[in-house]
């Protein structure tokens, strides 16, 4: 560790911006980009919870209008590492249950001179046509089954550094379950195109999108067949509360057919990791011994890369070095 | 006697044939004469060199929102938006509040427009009491008190058995029967079109299913049953091939229709959520389009509509799964027909024309749509070479939410005239 933290993170930064203001789909980002995110990500993570200043004087407002833990705090506690003045409303307490529109109580943020807003919310979209409308960067947490690119781009990052690699070239990432519920999996195989790596799909046909083979990936109904020499395991939840009920019989079958077990990681190549968004269903997603204690399983520290992601996003997207400010399309 | 000389105007009248540089007398509301030539003299002389004189188009599908819904569309604001598209008769789906199951709303919508006297309207009644789906419409009050045909519009007779009594019941009162095609068990909480624009979207997709088995249930029903069964706005290649083979079939008395829209765009106008492209039946992928304007040409599809459905704003600054179905139509529609049909040379203006006037009359049986001397002089000119951008500002219906606003179109109505009057000229509606 250098004496000067700010220092060491302005001499990577290198008065570098995103080509991006607000961030809602993957498809925003470049690879120019995601290599400075990815910079600035591994030195914030490197520094744990030292209080940087780069953002002080700049607000931000967690709105999530959907349940949330960990991309909650993870959000929340990475502005404050930033000196960033954080406040956090959600679903039940906002002026959304009063009968409040989404562009109503976005504008009235907004009216706060807010850095930026997170946005968290059951209906795809929200987030891209909120952006249209308010001069603070919008960042989705997540938006119904479209995208969770904070998500993708943490998971990204532990994918990466396993491998020791700028990119997944030659790597297969195994995606297990409810794809077509799934906005993790809407950010994740964007940017798993974005860095190269060969992607399966393995979930009953019920659960897989229409044309979700567009996405230049190979669909199985198999998950051994789907985890054969597989260098990530991606276990997604099943998503009860989106929807996911009567997609298949029983969660008991669903587990039996697709529950990553110790017996179906061991398909995977030697140095496969298992990777999970959270929350967990134990023994339905994953088996319960592997969630947190295995060496192959790297779910806590997908959690712990989700800090420095978010700081780097938050740091570039608040603090722009070329001065330029967001366009605000519509009023 | 009032007379009316449109001059040097080329005048389309597929009905009979005419395809031609004529000019059109008009006296006490009928046409008069159709020739070259005329030297006639009248009150009132429309120079119309280099214009293109129709049959007053008719719209075989709007919603008018009136009674119930004025903060949406009006008669009188749906009427303007007609004539600004050189719509002199529309059909009024009976989707209002309350339900038109009723003799009392087909005579306030009927007392209504006879009062504005802008344009033609046609009410319908609804097949089932209060567009439930349970029990039928007193269906022969409703033709007696002047209903022009039944349907659900808006929903779908989802019982088969049900329906099997409208069509019986549509073949006693010889009324009839026009049926919006939606399987709800396989639309479940769709709001786009199923396929690779809702996975990348992360929206609910509609099956192109949900449409097909519909159609072909109501076929089925119509041949067992028969009836006149006229299918309103279909959007996909099954629902095409279903009609093809039933009219070749023979069996049963089937029209059909599309909206103008879902010859002219696609599903990818949903992407970055627009609101406006919410509707059902939802824009479809391009092989559907592709299927649907092949069926235009081989005449499988007789009729083009708008669909026309006006919201408030509010109803569309919503999140997509939320917003409101439909988009206004009525202002565009000879325009989107011009522009993606005529223009790329699927079909002829002729034939685009009698799809939006004579075949709709045959199919509603109402002595319009023509040009013939005696008829009804309701007639529309046409500039067709002009370009245009619709936009909320030269908008004439309150619904402001159009999917052909900011696209360029070819095409615009210039005169518009009912029953011999002039009701439109360029750009305003002239009060009566």
């Amino acid at each position: 560790m250098v004496d000067n933290p700010e220092k060491d993170l302005l001499n990577i930064r290198a008065d570098r911006d995103v080509g991006f203001f607000d961030l809602f789909s993957i498809e925003q980002i470049s690879n120019d980009d995601l290599a400075l995110i990815y910079q600035l990500s591994r030195a914030f993570r490197g520094y744990k919870t030292y209080k940087f200043d780069f953002n002080k004087g700049c607000s931000m407002v967690n709105a999530f209008f959907e349940h949330s833990t960990r991309t909650l705090a993870s959000f929340d506690l990475s502005g404050k590492n930033l000196s960033m003045d954080t406040n956090s409303i959600s679903g039940n307490s906002s002026s959304i249950s009063k009968g409040e529109g989404y562009l109503d109580t976005v504008l009235t943020l907004d009216a706060y001179n807010l850095k930026t807003i997170v946005i968290r919310c059951r209906e795809a979209g929200v987030p891209e046509m909120m952006a249209r409308h308010v001069r603070a960067s919008i960042i989705s947490a997540g938006d119904g089954w479209h995208e969770h690119p904070t998500q993708a781009l943490l998971d990204g990052l532990t994918m990466l550094d396993h491998f020791k690699s700028d990119d997944l070239n030659g790597k297969t990432v195994t995606i297990v379950g409810d794809i077509m519920h799934s906005r993790v999996f809407g950010s994740l195989v964007r940017l798993l195109k974005l860095l190269k790596a060969n992607i399966r799909v393995a979930a009953p046909e019920t659960f897989l999108p229409a044309h979700v083979e567009n996405y230049g990936l190979k669909t199985f109904y198999s998950v051994e067949d789907a985890l054969d020499g597989a260098d990530v395991v991606y276990a997604l939840r099943v998503q009860e509360e989106r929807g996911a009920n009567g997609f298949i019989p029983t969660l008991r079958e669903y587990s039996k057919m697709y529950g990553i077990s110790r017996k179906r990681m061991d398909l995977a190549a030697k140095d496969a990791i298992l990777m999970h968004p959270g929350p967990v269903r134990r023994d339905i997603d994953v088996h319960s011994a592997l969630v947190a204690v295995d060496e192959q399983s790297h779910i806590l520290r997908q959690v712990e890369n989700g800090m420095a992601v978010r700081k780097a996003l938050l740091w570039v997207l608040c603090s722009r070095c070329d001065g330029k400010e967001k366009e605000v399309t519509l009023q | 006697m009032t007379t009316l000389l449109i001059k040097n105007g080329h005048v389309i009248d597929p009905a009979n044939g005419i395809d031609d540089v004529h000019d059109i007398l008009v006296a006490d509301g009928k046409i008069q004469k159709v020739e070259a030539g005329l030297n006639d003299t009248a009150d009132e002389v429309i120079d119309a060199s280099g214009l293109t004189v129709t049959p007053g188009l008719i719209d075989m599908q709007v919603h008018f929102r009136e009674p119930g819904r004025e903060d949406r569309e009006t008669l009188e604001t749906g009427s303007w938006a007609a004539l600004a598209g050189g719509v002199t008769s529309a059909v009024a789906m009976p989707n209002l509040k309350p339900v038109a199951d009723n003799q009392t709303v087909i005579e306030f919508i009927i007392k209504r427009s006879n009062e504005l006297d802008l344009i033609n309207i046609y009410p319908t009644g609804s097949i089932t009491t209060g567009q439930e789906g349970a029990t039928l419409s007193e269906i022969n009050e409703l033709k007696t008190s002047g209903a022009i045909a039944i349907t659900d519009d808006g929903v779908d007779v989802q019982d088969e058995g049900i329906l099997r009594r409208a069509f019986e019941y549509s073949k006693t009162c010889d009324i009839l029967l026009m049926s919006h095609c939606e399987t709800n068990t396989l639309t479940e909480d769709g709001v786009m079109h199923e396929g690779w624009v809702s996975t990348q979207l992360g929206l609910a997709g509609t099956p192109a299913a949900s449409e097909d088995l519909a159609v072909q249930k109501n076929i089925l029903l119509a041949e067992m049953c028969g009836g006149r069964l006229h299918l309103l706005h279909n959007s996909t290649s099954g629902a095409v091939d279903a009609i093809r083979r039933a009219k070749q079939a023979g069996k049963a008395t089937i029209t059909a229709e599309v909206s103008v829209q879902h010859f002219a765009l696609t599903d990818e106008e949903c992407k970055g959520y627009n609101t406006n492209a919410k509707m059902y039946p939802p824009l479809r992928s391009q092989d559907h389009v592709d299927a649907i304007i092949a069926a235009i040409k081989d005449d499988t599809i007789d009729a083009f509509t708008t669909d026309h459905a006006p919201h408030i704003e509010p109803d569309k600054l919503q999140p997509f799964d939320k917003a409101a179905f439909g988009s206004t139509g009525l202002q565009t529609s000879f325009a989107v027909m011009n522009t993606y049909l005529v223009k790329p040379g699927h079909i002829s203006l002729s034939k685009g024309i009698s799809k939006m006037s004579a075949e709709p009359a045959k199919i509603l049986g109402i002595d319009k749509g023509t040009l013939s001397v005696g008829a009804d002089a309701d007639i529309a000119i046409f500039d067709i070479n002009k370009d245009w951008v619709p936009s909320n500002e030269n908008r004439l219906s309150k619904g402001k939410n159009c999917i052909f606003n900011g696209k360029t179109l070819t095409g615009q109505a210039q005169y518009t005239i009912v029953g011999g009057r002039v009701k439109f000229k360029q750009g305003q509606i002239v009060a009566s």
